[in-house]
């Protein structure tokens, strides 16, 4: 088993690629303009949980898809936070699953309950390492503590916490940014499809040792 | 990358524009051209005409560099360069129209050594160019299918900057040979062959508009005309190269040479209809920097004028030279 | 268009007052004829998506009168698309439901939409043709069941389908029995695409370019693709030819109504067995429109929930449910895939994401263990897409989560559209639970059968060996996926077997109508929606020719009350 609870080693293959430079340029229509300045405006408060939960749910983002410290945060339990305040769901549910909102607050009280059960001390003042370790027990379908109601620990684990928090990641400009993606394209779409084919208005990967020169080219995609 | 070459790309269109316009500026007034009802019968050499005939060629063999200089800036532009030798068809092509220029000037009576190279020099590029986008097309997964034809190198764009050379060379022989009882081209009638040899680049350019357009569904019934008018030209140009040169009364040929402006003005209204393409793709102009590369391609239908103009230049000839 | 820009189409309707939103036009309107709940029009048509959009231009075009209701907002995609992931969940159905069985599915994304237009405003928008032998699955292959339609006449409307869309597609196409050419050339390929031909080609199997529903060329008023990628979140661009700017601008012109914004809850039916209307949510009240006949097209969830939920004392297991089977034989297609990391540069989030298929194992039946077929396509997911789908499938979060990620623009994967066998336990029934309207909510129960996992483990097991053709490292299986959505009232010749007859009309009730992908007996290993469009064709041929003979029950007028204005709109 790959240990989890080690920083993630980010290689810096787009540096200085910053997909918002595009932001006033040809490939944004002025509706995305519109619905990414309302998500960069999403601040660290919750409208949805209370402050308990969004310290938790902070804590279990964090494990998730953990950030690196070179760069301001993504407001990962903002954004699920406010999904479920806008009340977006997505479309199904397993059976003995509440629907996405209540699913989240028990949840979230289940792993509570599960931390000072197993711990004696709350989910948040855990080392990391024993959070991934909570994690992974919900994740195999082993946490039985009465506050799971009929809801399976597993379902919630990959059908709520995993799936929202991941969502809620990618749908940040700087994920964009980090993994080289062209980011929104209407009305310019692409030109250049075939292999190894790059557009002037994406990113350039840099290849080992010529991170200047992508650098370079990067600071220009508009 | 690509953003490196950006000037490169700005230079050659602006470079091609401007040429293309001073290719089709009005001779001189310094040289009259006496009207074919009041030319006096000749048997001899007549240099004054065969150097004018000669003039309008290098002025066709420009007309065409110009068209593949800014057709290969952007074609190779969105090919990002990729392989080094995709920059090699610009400097031909803006050496060509250079030289092109300087004979249309010239009012001497025999051959330019350095445009002569310059000439053979852009016909062994055009051959050259065509085995490069062979090798494209075919090394594409797929091979030679309908998909690598249409978008991967255009097979037929590489002759154009071949039959720019051809013309060229040829108008430098029918200038040397301006003092010689008849101009020929290595030993063939000068008028009749360079008629032929522009027919099949009529041909050849029209097959390859109907390749793009027939790629296009010609959803836009106007496409039709660069298939149509063409090949009726290429036929009329034949026609007038096979005629019995003997036959005085055929050889001013009013049908084929009003077909050649018809061409030559295609050529440039092509490029407005070219222009309303890429307004009607998404985001129109102002999407310029894709639309320009992914709509019809602006620098193409002057190929078709190019000729036209080359095709005049042979009847020219014709019309002055019964054994041309 | 300012004042227009402040509309909110998930908020109130657009489609009132005489004038539907222009989709092509910013802020634009097109006239519509207007029809009152009180006057009994020809048609109801539920759902405006591949099945109702479609049949709802053609009635219309015939001359029949036509209201067709939808329960999402009418969007202009010009102005209402953004691109992003996010937002554009906007389009899919994402009502409560819920979902069971031992192979439960994902609704929600890729097998539902919410929106004039249907589902098709966020398709994939790949357009095939059913293999010939599987409308006689039963008889030629020994799998499924028979269609009651014979497939040289399916042949034609998907000729007109294809015509109608404007599909892009090769030139010549490897598989089945000669097909017209389609109307516009094939996309160019992408890296993606590249990956998936140099696979096909080391293992010896054919490929060709995806046909598509997205225009290579412009056509009217719509621009050609761009090649943006973002085609299952919604086309901005109008190349997409979803039912939204292809049938359903042709249907208003034609005099067809539509209600955007207005959920059909139950079909009301009357002393006589006939159905007389339905009764709608629209505007935060419910409506009661009176029709001479109704038409379900509320795709394979819906179509039978509807049906359910309109039980009356007469009709206790639901409408045209004699047979019992209302909700059965639901059958998912399975949507496995294959990834892996090439040393190349591929960045699949340009363009369509499948530009080229392999129909081989649609058509080659030696060499399998299994019934049914399947086809595969080269992908592009967007990174919301592949972030879950690393998640989920593969099980990855923490720090190998996001170092993975930053692979994105490497990755290929080989995607299966493939042939799931009809099982009477697959079904939809009615929760107890109710929804925002105070339905009952839809309960899904799904199993795969030993064929469909013997058909899932030979495909991945030849998508691997292609992917390892084509250079990919790094490969892995993802073997959860669902896609599209059939089944659940089936069509057949008999009334004990089957929901509908051949022309869609339910064996119970005369009036009552069932136009989507409910009706398929079986699904084939390919996108359903080119089939549904041309079903969709082919029973408007067959209501005008029974209409003319007379032959529609519930009083409706003959067509020829507005025989001339149809001439005049679909001229």
């Amino acid at each position: 088993m790959h240990d989890r609870s080690r920083p993630p080693a980010l290689p810096n293959r787009y540096p200085d690629y910053d997909v918002l430079a595009k932001r006033n340029g040809e490939s944004w229509n002025d509706k995305t303009r519109e619905v990414i300045a309302e998500r960069l405006a999403v601040t660290a408060t919750p409208l949805f949980f209370s402050a308990s939960e969004f310290l938790l749910l902070e804590a279990i983002a964090a494990r998730i898809v953990p950030q690196p410290s070179s760069r301001p945060p993504i407001p990962v339990a903002a954004l699920v936070d406010r999904k479920l305040h806008a009340d977006v769901a997505d479309g199904y549910r397993a059976d003995g699953m509440p629907r996405h909102r209540d699913a989240w607050r028990r949840g979230l009280r289940a792993l509570e309950a599960e931390a000072r059960a197993a711990f004696q001390r709350p989910f948040v003042e855990l080392s990391e390492a024993t959070q991934d370790e909570l994690l992974r027990h919900a994740e195999a379908g082993e946490l039985k503590a009465a506050d799971w109601g009929g809801m399976r620990c597993e379902d919630f684990f990959k059908r709520r916490l995993l799936h929202d928090i991941v969502l809620a990641y990618y749908a940040h400009p700087t994920a964009w940014s980090e993994i080289g993606w062209g980011g929104p394209a209407s009305p310019r779409g692409y030109v250049r499809l075939d292999v190894n084919d790059r557009d002037p208005w994406e990113p350039a990967e840099a290849e080992p040792g010529r991170e200047q020169e992508a650098a370079r080219i990067n600071r220009h995609v508009r | 990358m690509s953003n490196d070459t950006d000037w490169l790309v700005g230079a050659g269109l602006a470079l091609s524009a401007i040429a293309a316009t001073a290719m089709l500026q009005p001779r001189p007034r310094t040289s009259p051209s006496p009207a074919p009802a009041r030319l006096p019968p000749r048997t001899g050499p007549h240099p004054r005409a065969s150097v004018r005939a000669a003039r309008r060629l290098n002025r066709a063999a420009g007309m065409l560099a110009a068209s593949v200089l800014a057709d290969s800036s952007v074609e190779h532009y969105r090919g990002s360069f990729k392989n080094k030798a995709m920059v090699t068809p610009l400097a031909v092509s803006a050496l060509t129209l250079a030289m092109s220029a300087h004979g249309t000037a010239d009012r001497r009576p025999w051959a330019h050594r350095l445009r002569d190279g310059s000439y053979l020099l852009a016909a062994a590029t055009g051959l050259i160019g065509t085995g490069f986008h062979v090798y494209n097309v075919t090394k594409k997964v797929g091979g030679f299918s309908w998909q690598n034809l249409f978008y991967g190198a255009p097979l037929g764009a590489p002759m154009a900057i071949l039959l720019s050379g051809l013309l060229g060379f040829c108008s430098e022989r029918v200038r040397d040979t301006s003092r010689a009882r008849r101009p020929h081209v290595f030993g063939l009638p000068a008028a009749r062959t360079i008629a032929a040899v522009t027919a099949a680049g009529l041909l050849g350019t029209s097959g390859e508009a109907g390749l793009l357009h027939f790629r296009g569904a010609f959803h836009n019934p106007f496409m039709a005309v660069p298939v149509t008018l063409p090949p009726l030209g290429a036929a009329l140009l034949f026609n007038a190269a096979a005629r019995d040169p003997d036959d005085d009364a055929t050889r001013a040929h009013p049908l084929t040479r009003a077909w050649m402006w018809l061409l030559a003005a295609m050529g440039f209204i092509g490029i407005g209809f070219h222009a309303y393409g890429v307004s009607r793709n998404m985001g129109g102009w102002r999407n310029w920097s894709q639309n320009i590369l992914a709509g019809p391609p602006l620098p193409a239908p002057p190929s078709f004028t190019g000729l036209a103009l080359a095709g005049l230049a042979a009847l020219g000839l014709m019309r002055e030279h019964p054994d041309a | 268009m300012s004042v227009e820009m402040s509309d909110d189409p998930q908020a109130t309707p657009r489609a009132i007052e005489g004038r539907a939103p222009d989709v092509f036009r910013p802020g634009g309107w097109v006239p519509m004829r207007c029809h009152r709940d009180e006057d009994a029009v020809d048609f109801v048509i539920v759902g405006t998506g591949a099945g109702g959009g479609t049949l709802a231009c053609k009635l219309a075009e015939y001359g029949f009168s036509v209201v067709a209701l939808d329960a999402g907002p009418y969007f202009r995609p010009l102005e209402d698309f953004a691109s992003d992931e996010s937002e554009q969940t906007k389009l899919y159905w994402t009502d409560d439901r819920i979902s069971d069985g031992a192979n439960p599915l994902q609704l929600g994304s890729n097998n539902s939409g919410k929106a004039v237009g249907g589902s098709t405003v966020h398709f994939a928008m790949v357009s095939l043709r059913f293999r010939p032998e599987w409308f006689k699955s039963r008889t030629l292959l020994g799998y499924g069941a028979d269609w009651p339609i014979d497939w040289r006449e399916m042949w034609n409307y998907y000729t007109e389908v294809e015509q109608a869309l404007k599909i892009s597609g090769p030139i010549t196409y490897p598989w089945g029995p000669k097909r017209p050419r389609y109307p516009y050339r094939a996309h160019p390929l992408n890296a993606a695409a590249r990956v998936l031909a140099k696979g096909c080609e080391a293992l010896g199997v054919s490929w060709t370019e995806t046909p598509l529903a997205t225009l290579s060329a412009p056509r009217g008023l719509a621009h050609p693709c761009v090649y943006r990628g973002f085609c299952v979140a919604g086309c901005s661009t109008n190349a997409k030819q979803s039912a939204l700017v292809t049938w359903i601008p042709r249907a208003l012109a034609a005099g067809a109504e539509i209600r955007d914004l207005a959920m059909v809850g139950r079909i009301e039916v009357d002393d006589d067995d006939l159905v007389s209307g339905v009764h709608y949510h629209r505007g935060g009240r419910w409506h009661f429109q009176r029709a001479r006949n109704v038409v379900v097209a509320g795709y394979a969830i819906e179509t039978p929930r509807l049906l359910l939920n309109s039980a009356t004392d007469r009709h206790r297991d639901g409408l045209a449910n004699s047979s019992g089977l209302v909700g059965k034989n639901l059958m998912t297609q399975s949507n496995q895939a294959v990834w892996g990391l090439m040393d190349d540069e591929i960045r699949s989030y340009k363009g369509p994401p499948s530009l080229a298929i392999t129909e081989h194992w649609n058509y080659q039946d030696k060499g399998k263990d299994f019934f049914g077929g399947y086809a595969y396509m080269s992908q592009g997911p967007l990174p919301q897409l592949w972030a879950n789908t690393l998640a989920q499938a593969r099980g990855l979060w923490g720090a190998r989560l996001v170092e993975e990620m930053t692979n994105y623009n490497h990755v290929a994967g080989l995607k299966i559209v493939g042939e799931m066998l009809p099982q009477e336990r697959n079904r939809v029934t009615l929760a107890d639970e109710v929804d925002q309207y105070g339905l009952r909510i839809p309960r899904v129960t799904y199993s795969w059968c030993d064929n469909d996992r013997r058909l899932i483990d030979h495909s991945l097991a030849f998508m691997t060996r292609a992917l390892e053709a084509a250079g990919a490292k790094d490969i892995w299986t993802q073997d959860d996926d669902t896609c599209h959505l059939n089944g659940t009232a089936r069509m057949g010749d008999d009334p004990r077997a089957s929901v509908v007859d051949a022309d869609c009309r339910s064996w119970d009730i005369p009036n009552l109508w069932i136009c989507d992908g409910s009706v398929f007996p079986t699904v084939g290993g390919v996108n359903p929606s080119l089939t549904i469009q041309a079903i969709a064709c082919r029973t408007a041929d067959r209501i005008r020719a029974m209409a003319r003979r007379g032959e529609l029950t519930g009083q409706r007028a003959t067509g020829t009350r507005t025989a001339a204005h149809a001439t005049s709109a679909s001229s």
